[in-house]
């Protein structure tokens, strides 16, 4: 799945082990969903959301 | 190589198999030590044979603990995958040494054997499964 992670984590200025911190998960795990080779759960996903104050739609995409 | 923090479950799981590891020595020395010196006969034999092998049953249970307790779902898929393959190659591994055995006279292999085949293709397999998510 598709992602902005990126580009609002440098919006941001954060590193991956930046965000991996506030979501208290494992740098690994924030680089997986990034490059869009490991989908978050749901309750992952709205966390995110909750982290960057935006929707989830904008910040995934179903496109392949 | 890159030092990879540790999760508060990796943490518990490290602390829990330290202890059962060690455990099992300590039990497979009992067993062993009573063999040779005491000789035992009769139900004592079954219940010191199976001494050694509690242990090792509760290593499952640690990992089954550290899957239910981490809260990384990427890591927690990591260590199902590696699971997997675990249990996938383990069952292989017996399946063709068993018909091995059977129509090639291959030597017999202890099933006790398929436990550590168990956690070799889990520890192998799991680098692999990694470096599809880089």
């Amino acid at each position: 799945m598709k992602n902005r992670l990126r580009i609002l984590r440098a919006e941001r200025s954060w590193s991956q082990a930046d965000l991996a911190q506030r979501l208290e998960v494992s740098r690994q795990s924030v680089n997986a969903i990034e490059t869009g080779k490991f989908d978050p759960s749901l309750p992952l996903a709205f966390k995110l959301a909750r982290l960057f104050n935006s929707p989830i739609e904008t910040i995934f995409t179903d496109e392949e | 190589m890159q030092c990879l923090p540790i999760s508060k479950a990796g943490r518990r799981y490290i602390y829990r198999l330290a202890p059962t590891m060690a455990t099992y020595l300590a039990f497979f020395f009992i067993a062993q030590w009573t063999f040779h010196h005491l000789h035992p006969t009769g139900l004592v034999v079954y219940l010191l044979a199976i001494l050694p092998a509690l242990p090792l049953v509760g290593s499952l249970a640690v990992v089954g603990l550290y899957i239910a307790e981490e809260s990384d779902e990427f890591e927690r898929s990591i260590i199902v995958q590696s699971v997997l393959w675990g249990l996938g190659g383990a069952l292989s591994v017996s399946t063709i040494w068993g018909s091995l055995e059977d129509f090639a006279k291959a030597p017999h292999l202890s099933t006790f054997y398929i436990l550590l085949f168990f956690w070799i293709f889990m520890a192998i397999s799991q680098p692999f499964i990694r470096r599809r998510y880089q």
